[in-house]
């Protein structure tokens, strides 16, 4: 096997036992103190091929082809908004084309084969798909939020296991020191022989030992609405109806025709003084919602709009009553 | 705003000739429609010409204001110039002749009462008429329909007067080189008296008819407004339109002239014999007509009533399966027979 080395400080694995072996996206490695070299001002270019890279990016090389690091770093990239899934397809030959696709490119990208032209064609995708990709994105995060969902309930699970034995141990202790008290209650003022006495003793303990050998804790698999832990859930319901989502809502700011001079904004009411030449608000104005620089703006406003109103050069709309 | 108001939209016109127009097609049609048997000269001698009617409404315009001014409480001047708005407004599609002014005065002065929220009960309203109060206010209510019908419900009007007093700001603020603005103010309010006793409400637009009152006070005053208009208001490149509107303005209003009484009593004559009796209310043709509604509206409820019998009628065959209750002995043969067959 090759010795591994930092292609940058020529240091070995030999000489070095602690050498830690980084990689970034280019796939070049570099050796822990060279990137604390080189990226100390959080980045630079990589020795090898001069791309710019940042060094949060680099990780710890985890295969010991630097290529199979980059490549699965790309794939991470990828697939990431490459994110349709089988159902997205009408037909099975759909799907397989589109995966080889995502193949051809990560490929590509790999060898550094149509870089040019495969980014663009990642950039195409991207912006044909955009929708689709939040969609599966959010799709992605309800599976984590499910996935999350089973650890709570095994951590649950495991938390009522405990309490449960330590409950036990404690019926145990109690137990015992009954059984002894009962014993020796049994000794100090029956009559009989001691040795019967403590003969049915031990067989009435081993009895009840026996019988209480295990009771299984019967498992919290629901929430105390009813509703069934984790993956179950959807068993129940029948599947909420897939509706058409139109275009969301965006907001547009109104804009007023003015036709005239533009009047001034509320800011330069204050700075150039425009409200000065109106009555000032009143405390019960005030009380009421108004400000005088609302009058004082309105006012400036029907005093500036349609000043540019030309009669002649618009024709008439019939009215019709 | 002005911009987006149904003012600008449906009530502006683009120049005189176009009112000129529309008051002519008016009157015309009413003369095609009522004398269809006259000759041309028999037409010219019996009805008014669109040229008197112009008349007769210059004359009511300057009642209407009369009569706001007398009017206790004092109406706000806004009032008044939405109700000569309204009036204006109502005669450009509808003839004198066809409805009278002075009914239509009253109530397009009611209606703006409303509009710009000066309030005023009817009795309060009709405290101020003189004569039949009672007949004055069946008149008032029966036209108000009819006059928010003819005007489109576009009863939103702007007024000159918020404008002024923008203009008012923003030359104390941004021209500060003329001495006591102030002093503009009486020659402003005279002016915008007279404008509305003139067509350009419905020609220009509240701001365009503010600034030209506003140069009007400052030639009045011997002030200088030049520079304000020309370097701060306006670039150039705007100022031609504005001067021509400007111009117009302040020549329409100098023009206005109350037509002489004599005039107008002859005029008067010849309207009362040529009015339409329909909407006369003191005529016997309008009497009738009234009963006549009044008669079929009765009518129409007896018949109303007649058709809900028949229906429960035809319902209750159609559930019960007979035709009238019958009493229990021969329904029971009834349905014997029906078994039988």
């Amino acid at each position: 096997m090759e010795e591994q080395a930092c292609p940058r400080c020529k240091t070995t694995k030999y000489r070095n036992p602690s050498l830690k072996l980084m990689v970034n996206v280019c796939g070049h490695t570099l050796c822990e103190s060279c990137v604390d070299l080189l990226f100390l001002k959080g980045s630079g270019a990589c020795p090898e091929c001069q791309i710019p890279l940042r060094r949060t990016n680099f990780r710890v090389q985890m295969f010991e082809d630097a290529m199979v690091e980059k490549e699965v770093d790309i794939r991470k990239r990828i697939l990431r908004d490459f994110n349709k899934k089988e159902e997205d397809f009408d037909t099975l030959r759909e799907y397989n084309d589109y995966i080889e696709d995502i193949e051809t490119i990560i490929y590509n990208l790999a060898n550094n084969i149509d870089v040019m032209e495969t980014n663009r064609k990642i950039e195409q995708y991207k912006k044909d798909n955009r929708e689709q990709i939040m969609k599966n994105k959010s799709k992605l995060g309800r599976k984590e939020y499910e996935l999350e969902e089973l650890l709570e309930l095994e951590r649950q699970q495991d938390e009522e296991r405990k309490q449960e034995l330590i409950r036990q141990e404690l019926e145990n202790k109690k137990k015992k020191i009954r059984e002894k008290e009962a014993l020796i209650d049994e000794l100090m003022f029956s009559e009989g022989n001691a040795k019967n006495i403590v003969e049915t003793f031990a067989s009435a303990i081993q009895a009840s030992r026996e019988e209480e050998k295990y009771t299984p804790v019967t498992k919290a698999t629901q929430f105390s609405t009813g509703i069934k832990f984790g993956k179950q859930t959807n068993q129940g319901f029948l599947p909420i109806p897939k509706a058409e989502e139109g275009p969301s809502y965006s907001y547009t700011p109104i804009r007023q025709q003015i036709e005239g001079p533009s009047p001034p904004g509320w800011r330069e009411l204050q700075t150039r003084g425009y409200v000065s030449h109106v009555r000032a608000e009143t405390q019960s104005d005030r009380a009421g919602g108004f400000r005088a620089n609302i009058a004082c703006l309105r006012a400036l406003q029907e005093a500036m709009a349609s000043l540019y109103h030309n009669p002649s050069q618009r024709s008439l709309e019939p009215m019709s009553i | 705003m002005f911009p987006l108001s149904s003012q600008k939209k449906y009530w502006m016109f683009s120049d005189e000739n176009d009112l000129t127009a529309l008051r002519e097609k008016t009157n015309a049609e009413f003369i095609e429609k009522h004398g269809a048997d006259m000759t041309p000269e028999q037409r010219e001698e019996y009805f008014l010409s669109d040229a008197e009617e112009r008349t007769l409404l210059r004359f009511y315009e300057l009642q209407l204001r009369d009569f706001c001014r007398r009017f206790t409480p004092p109406m706000p001047r806004a009032t008044v110039a939405t109700a000569l708005h309204y009036f204006k407004r109502f005669y450009l599609r509808n003839s004198v002749m066809d409805y009278h002014p002075k009914e239509i005065l009253v109530t397009c002065v009611y209606l703006a009462c409303k509009v710009e929220e000066f309030n005023v009960s009817i009795s309060q309203f009709v405290a101020n008429i003189k004569g039949d109060r009672e007949k004055a206010s069946d008149i008032i209510l029966n036209n108000e329909l009819l006059l928010m019908q003819q005007l489109n419900y576009n009863l939103t009007v702007h007024n000159p007067f918020r404008p002024v007093e923008g203009l008012m700001i923003d030359i104390k603020t941004r021209y500060t080189s003329l001495e006591n603005p102030e002093k503009l103010r009486p020659h402003i309010d005279e002016f915008l008296e007279r404008v509305f006793l003139t067509d350009s409400v419905l020609l220009y637009p509240p701001s365009q008819v503010a600034l030209a009152a506003t140069l009007h006070a400052a030639s009045r005053a011997a002030a200088n407004l030049d520079n304000y208009v020309t370097d701060t208001l306006f670039s150039r490149d705007h100022l031609a339109g504005i001067i021509e509107a400007v111009r117009k303005i302040r020549s329409m209003a100098k023009g206005v002239e109350p037509p002489s009484r004599e005039v107008v009593r002859a005029l008067e004559k010849k309207l009362d014999k040529c009015r339409n009796q329909e909407n006369n209310p003191d005529s016997e043709i309008y009497k009738q007509r009234m009963q006549e509604m009044l008669d079929e509206e009765d009518l129409r409820d007896n018949e109303k009533y007649a058709k809900i019998i028949q229906d429960q009628a035809a319902h209750d065959e159609k559930i019960l399966g007979v035709s009238k209750v019958l009493s229990p002995a021969t329904s029971y043969t009834q349905g014997i027979s029906i078994f039988v067959t």
